[in-house]
């Protein structure tokens, strides 16, 4: 990738990212709760990918585009959610170091299976285990809007998430997906 | 001794990593889990495993749910052709 020419390596930038649009945008608008920030949130994320382009291998670039996406929105200081709480002290002006949120590609294997057993782990958890997963990584709500949806406590959804998601961590580590990447 | 403490830190951070992760823990938090994962390969690595398991989940957000709209789309095109090729953000 770093012997491409300026031209080509923008190419291979498009070609990644054009058919992740949607879903980025969708994930940003998940994540802030806000077409403006979303948009905003979706565009610090492809210039954090563009300079990072050249340490990626090509492979799985949607899980490379998001990854990058949800640790922009974190470096940006937390959900931005609801609007009454939000403040100045929440804009960003500066979209800061491309080292702090971009992972390298080797740390953790990421593949269709990888996914794959997710997703089956995901289908395995009980009913209240695998809710909770859903209403917080998929429909974007934060604890506090989880535990008004279920109506029960904030720390009843943590502790439900956070068993659900080790479950699905213990599954990836019996199937050895998620392998340590090895030391030289 | 330095390792005693950094376990201990460790341990911290693995209790509140999946908050951080989700964005629901104070900024100072944040702060100390932020710079523990850049200095600790251990745990640097599980929070990319939590993230990935994210990642991996927040992909099955279906289309249809939540319309995209067709400007939205044409401005976000029109950004990636009008990053310059050093990777900077058009002015």
């Amino acid at each position: 990738m770093g012997e491409a020419g300026p031209a080509e390596r923008h190419a291979a930038f498009e070609s990644y990212v054009v058919p992740e649009m949607q879903l980025l945008y969708r994930v940003a608008l998940r994540l802030t709760g806000q077409p403006a920030d979303a948009e905003d949130l979706v565009q610090d994320t492809l210039v954090r990918a563009y300079r990072a382009l050249d340490r990626f291998d090509g492979a799985y670039p949607r899980a490379w585009l998001l990854t990058i996406l949800r640790n922009t929105h974190i470096n940006r200081g937390r959900r931005q959610r609801p609007l009454l709480l939000r403040t100045d002290d929440l804009a960003v002006t500066d979209v800061g170091p491309v080292r702090d949120s971009v992972p390298s590609s080797e740390d953790v294997v990421l593949s269709e299976q990888f996914e794959g057993v997710v997703v089956e782990a995901l289908a395995a958890l009980s009913d209240q285990h695998r809710l909770v997963i859903e209403l917080v990584d998929i429909e974007g709500l934060s604890y506090q809007e989880a535990a008004e949806r279920l109506g029960v406590p904030r720390g009843t959804v943590m502790s439900r998430l956070h068993r659900g998601r080790a479950r699905i961590r213990s599954r990836l580590k019996t199937t050895g997906l998620a392998r340590r990447r090895v030391t030289r | 001794m330095l390792q005693m403490l950094m376990s201990r830190r460790c341990r911290h951070v693995m209790r509140v990593l999946q908050s951080y992760l989700d964005g629901e823990v104070d900024a100072q938090t944040a702060d100390v889990v932020a710079a523990h994962l850049e200095d600790c390969r251990r745990c640097g690595l599980e929070a990319a495993t939590y993230e990935a398991i994210k990642v991996a989940i927040a992909s099955r957000i279906e289309g249809g749910r939540v319309p995209v709209d067709a400007a939205t789309l044409d401005r976000l095109h029109a950004f990636v052709a009008s990053l310059e090729y050093d990777g900077r953000a058009p002015s």
